[in-house]
């Protein structure tokens, strides 16, 4: 240590020379990174008040607020996140987290106020200037906490498929459930999609953590046809789901049936209360999934309730309608046994008429009809009573009940449902070559695009825009179908396009069978003059108040017969609200 | 305590970079006859808090458990999340947290080396420290999104990958910063001021090491070659060819300079990184991270930070939230039971660099 | 691994994990805990104590002490449990084995209330200053209730639970 040792700090004189590193503030604004975690800004349009960000905050700076001008609806929960920049850590897990990708962060970290309630705002709503910046952390799809690809269901291949009546989908395996479940945010917005409420995002969970019992128990609290629902519903929940905007929504309706399947024996699984029996009798009219619905939680309050069918088996057009490769008599057997097992009374091939319902009248507190539709609507073409036109309803039950049918070589399939779609692809089960005509495009179809799918996989012909003209007969035992091609006019937006016939062309289309499928209608035919004429039928349909109760005091309707969504979760969903009606009733105390 | 003692609080404002805490001293004249240390300024519960939240939910306060050098937290209990929870992460994560490790490594050496001075009354180097690590920031800032709070490196890897031309602004800076130590040398190791209070100054007997489980630079200062990138090699440090840095001063002089040759071994592992990155994926889908349940287990993972070995004692019942978190800091050590004991016989102008020396750390010592 | 051998030939081993190749829990009664810690330290080069913690098993009515060593030569770490009783929390310092167990206990006397007999400072403030409630850090104590009965106006509101709000909203919208 020496002289050297005092001189050489001086060393650091040399700074004066050099430029400082140092930037003028606000002279001179540096702008941060590309994905700084600056102030957030929100896409109110995309976002669809989830709350997933609200679940993910660890600082609790995220409420969910309601935002003058979003209204709830269907798949929105009409909220939006408002944040807390007094609590807020810029940590970006709700950016990752959101399921929509709305939410995302700017590179703005300057923003000056002096009042404090201005730093709790709705970003997207509350304008505040940086809106518009481009820049900042946002979530990328595929790196996010969020899982947005479905675990992909097995099903038979098509060429094994049109062999066999055997279940086309093959079912998760354990490990695949409990991954496809896991995906679930549990915001609950699919539940507002379900016409039965069902508790969908609990149920996941369960299956997720492995609570299978639990999860079945938490389905059948409003849904005693859950495997049912897991195998064919029309799934509305799913087109609610917030991991659907973006990526697959979660598999709802396959992770029902996984669960229900697990379990042979439901009356081991099932944890029922029942109440004390009670001095009221219902009878239900129709053994479908509405009407054994209401039969079920009905008896669980303890009422008497006797089920009348007019088919020597119970189940409704679940037993006659729905093919049996996608769902399967021994699980309707399953679920319906266990119903009947709570002390359902249940009356096979008893048709109620007239004067039978009379009879019901007298010896029930309150009626509960679920016929459903039975009825087959007609095409209204000339030639249409040729014995080679048969209808798709009659044809499905005959299937189902293994009655004989003949259907030959080459079938024309008209309509664009899901019967249609069942009645083709039952039809190449037969080994006919089948054609789909529809008179609009394969996109207008109501059937469920998976339906669609299938068929077209086994060798299902599709065919659009054909408007049938007339049926003429055809040589050795065939039938010919006179048709025309519709354009699409369009009706302006927010309504589809209507088909026009084209006119002065027809084509001609020879087959072995025509099957009709353009729908179905009810048959009231049952209900005496003195009670029809009380019972105020709207288009074709039964009108019932918010409690499922008819114009005449207690006698109640729901499933098909009643509502104008025709599935089989609806009807689920009208039998439990009737259970609720005619309770109300029966104490006297109907609101 | 005789009639003739002085009992005096030190603190606990930051003398120099040691954080918040107290040092509450008995004084005989200028010579210290007793310490004790204080802490609990800082004290927020991250422990506690931890055992109330989900497991994403700790990671921004993980961070926050050490503001300088929040990343081997970070890292440390996402290592232990992972372990715990059986996941494996891609090499390129690997590689890409030894990276951001190392960086955060620098610039907290960069900001002590100008902090030991600063605790002598030298404030010229305090500045240049302060403002060369903004270059580091600047490149998390680039990186992760965030200056100080980086929230960066998550179970199942990382959460960005790195930008385009990253690598080379790396470089660039590691090249700034090699030309700038010249002059940081020049005015601290070379500075008679600084030679003659820190030669000699917190001499630590080397039985203490072991006895008290001194780590870091503390025990390398002592001839130790206690180094838990060596000790158990984590992330891509296996991979990494290096030498543990030792000296044998024993003494503050001796603590300064490992550090220094740690700053340029830090550069020279940066470099390596940077040279030897892998492609591929930087992450693999956790659970959902909003029911992520960890099995039942404890464990306990530690890296090397710039004060010493850091460790995260976890344990999980299964359920979605930790049972228990132990952040065990180097500080808990230096801090209290060594500081207590170096400061009697010291005088009270030496406290402030002897805490620096120590690099006590007040935040991982409450959590 | 050789050392479980070796130490359940002399001690009462209750439980043992390998977790790691360099991580091993061995699990034993607190009668044999510091005849352990001892052996350890001087037979197997367990030299240093890197940590003690304690963990709350408030169901089973049990706290966990957890004794952290770590041996310098052979590079490995053992953590010794020992699980005592969580209504009369005593046991017995370790501090004259290794100087800075006594701000460890220090600390878990704060925190959980643990008693650790002969530990001189153990009565002293560490972290906390004039705490008026159960030791924080046992599982009984609410965070939350305490700051809302400590510091009322300024503790967190009340948050909506979007999930009811969602199905109350859809009951409405449907008797429309």
């Amino acid at each position: 240590m020496g002289l050297k040792e005092v001189l050489k700090p001086l060393g650091a004189w040399r700074q004066v020379a050099r430029r400082p590193h140092t930037i003028l503030v606000p002279q001179r604004q540096r702008e941060a990174a590309e994905r700084y975690r600056g102030f957030h800004v929100n896409d109110l349009e995309k976002c669809i008040g989830c709350g997933t960000c609200t679940a993910v905050c660890p600082n609790d700076a995220i409420d969910m607020v309601r935002v003058p001008g979003i209204e709830p609806k269907k798949g929105d929960s009409g909220f939006r996140p408002r944040i807390d920049y007094g609590r807020c850590c810029w940590c970006g897990l709700c950016v990752d987290s959101c399921p929509t990708m709305s939410l995302r962060m700017t590179n703005e970290y300057i923003w000056i106020r002096d009042v404090p309630d201005d730093f709790v705002y709705i970003p997207g709503y509350d304008i505040k200037g940086f809106e518009n910046k481009e820049k900042g952390y946002r979530k990328e799809k595929e790196h996010s906490f969020t899982h947005y690809h479905r675990v992909p269901m097995r099903e038979l291949p098509p060429e094994e498929r049109v062999e066999t009546f055997a279940e086309v989908v093959l079912g998760y395996a354990e490990e695949e459930a409990r991954r496809e479940a896991d995906r679930c945010v549990g915001c609950g917005l699919c539940i507002a999609g379900c016409p039965d409420r069902m508790h969908i995002p609990d149920y996941i969970r369960a299956i997720a953590s492995g609570e299978y019992e639990r999860s079945v128990n938490i389905m059948y609290e409003n849904n005693p046809f859950a495997e049912l629902c897991g195998k064919v519903c029309t799934r509305r929940c799913e087109s609610y789901c917030s991991l659907g905007h973006e990526g697959d929504p979660v598999a709802i309706r396959w992770l029902k049936r996984f669960a229900t399947e697990r379990f042979s024996d439901l009356k081991q699984v099932i944890k029922v209360k029942k109440a004390e029996p009670k001095d009221k009798s219902i009878g239900i009219i129709g053994a479908g999934p509405g009407g054994l619905t209401a039969a079920y939680y009905l008896a669980l309050r303890g009422y008497r309730v006797t089920v009348y069918e007019a088919m020597p088996e119970p189940g409704g057009m679940t037993m006659a309608g729905i093919p049996k490769y996608r769902f399967p008599f021994p699980s309707l057997k399953k679920q319906v046994d266990f119903i009947l097992s709570q002390g359902v009374d249940l009356k096979l091939n008893y048709f109620v008429d007239q004067e039978r319902f009379r009879r019901l009248m007298k010896e029930h507190d309150a009626i509960y009809i679920g016929v459903g539709l039975m009825k087959p609507w007609t095409l209204g073409v000339p030639g249409e009573d040729h014995p080679n036109v048969i209808y798709a309803i009659d044809y499905l039950r005959k299937v189902n009940f293994n009655e004989p049918v003949e259907i030959g070589k080459k079938v024309v399939v008209i309509g664009g449902g899901d019967v249609a779609m069942d009645a083709a692809r039952v039809s190449r089960r037969f080994g006919a070559e089948v054609i789909i005509a529809y008179r609009r495009r394969k996109i207008d179809m109501p059937a469920d695009h998976e339906e669609i799918e299938g068929a077209e996989e086994e060798g299902v012909e599709i065919w659009e825009k054909i408007i049938p003209l007339r049926v003429e007969d055809a040589p050795e035992g065939r039938v010919k179908l006179v048709y025309g091609k519709a354009k699409m006019v369009d009706q302006g937006p927010g309504r589809r396009p209507k088909p026009v016939l084209i006119e002065g062309e027809e084509y001609e289309l020879v087959v072995d069978r025509i099957i009709v499928a353009i729908g179905q209608q009810a048959d009231l035919s049952f209900l005496p003059p003195e009670v029809a004429e009380k019972i105020e039928v709207e288009r074709g349909r039964i009108k019932v108040n918010h409690r499922q109760m008819t114009s005449y005091p207690g006698i109640f309707a729901g499933g098909d017969v009643a509502n104008r969504v025709a599935d089989a979760i609806s009807a689920i969903a009208d039998g439990l609200r009737a259970v609720k009606g005619i309770e109300l009733y029966l104490q006297g105390s109907m609101d | 305590m005789s009639k003739k003692e002085v009992r005096l609080f030190i603190g606990p404002q930051h003398p120099g970079v040691t954080g918040n805490m107290s040092v509450e001293v008995l004084l005989k004249g200028d010579t210290i006859t007793w310490a004790k240390t204080h802490i609990g300024y800082l004290h927020r519960g991250f422990e506690k808090l931890m055992e109330r939240r989900i497991y994403i939910k700790s990671f921004p306060l993980v961070c926050r458990i050490c503001v300088p050098e929040p990343d081997t937290n970070e890292e440390n209990f996402a290592r232990a999340l992972e372990e715990l929870g059986g996941i494996d992460i891609p090499e390129r994560a690997k590689w890409i947290r030894t990276l951001v490790l190392e960086l955060s490594r620098l610039q907290m050496f960069i900001m002590w080396y100008g902090g030991i001075a600063g605790s002598m009354g030298l404030s010229t180097p305090v500045q240049w420290g302060i403002g060369d690590r903004d270059y580091i920031l600047d490149l998390f800032e680039e990186l992760t999104g965030g200056r100080i709070y980086h929230i960066y490196i998550m179970p199942g890897g990382v959460r960005k990958d790195l930008p385009e031309g990253f690598e080379e602004r790396v470089l660039k800076v590691m090249d700034m910063i090699e030309r700038r130590l010249p002059e940081y040398d020049e005015i601290i190791m070379e500075n008679a001021v600084v030679q003659k209070r820190l030669k000699g100054l917190a001499r630590i007997p080397k039985e203490w090491v072991d006895e008290m489980g001194l780590t870091g630079p503390v025990a390398r200062a002592c001839g130790f070659p206690y180094d838990v990138r060596k000790d158990h090699p984590y992330e891509a440090y296996p991979y990494l060819d290096f030498d543990v840095i030792t000296e044998e001063g024993c003494d503050a002089w001796a603590m300064l300079l490992v550090r220094r040759r740690e700053i340029d071994l830090s550069i020279n592992l940066i470099r390596q990184i940077i040279d030897r990155m892998p492609g591929g994926e930087f992450q693999v889908p956790l659970p959902n991270v909003l029911y992520w349940r960890i099995p039942p287990g404890e464990t306990y993972v530690k890296s090397e930070a710039t004060r010493g070995e850091f460790g995260y004692y976890v344990v999980s019942d299964g359920s979605d939230k930790p049972r228990r978190v132990h952040v065990n800091g180097p500080s808990f050590v230096h801090g209290i039971t060594l500081l207590e004991r170096l400061l009697v016989g010291q005088n009270i102008a030496d406290v402030a660099p002897i805490m620096v020396s120590l690099q006590t750390c007040p935040p991982e010592m409450e959590r | 691994m050789e050392i479980l051998e070796r130490l359940r030939e002399r001690f009462e081993v209750l439980e043992e994990k390998v977790q790691r190749d360099d991580l091993i829990f061995v699990g034993t009664t607190g009668k044999n805990l510091i005849p352990m810690l001892v052996y350890l330290k001087e037979y197997e080069g367990f030299k240093t104590l890197v940590m003690i913690s304690c963990v709350d098993w408030i169901e089973e009515g049990k706290f966990q002490l957890s004794y952290n060593l770590w041996a310098p030569k052979q590079k490995k770490n053992i953590i010794v449990k020992v699980f005592i009783d969580r209504k009369q929390p005593n046991f017995t310092t370790i501090y004259r084995i290794w100087p800075q167990a006594e701000v460890y206990e220090r600390e878990i006397h704060e925190m959980f209330g643990v008693n650790f007999e002969g530990n001189p400072t153990q009565g002293e403030e560490l972290i906390l200053e004039d705490w008026d409630d159960i030791p924080p850090m046992r599982r009984d104590f609410d965070t939350l209730k305490y700051s809302m009965e400590k510091f009322g106006e300024r503790a967190p509101k009340s948050r909506i639970n979007i999930r009811r709000e969602i199905s109350e909203q859809y009951d409405e919208w449907r008797r429309k």
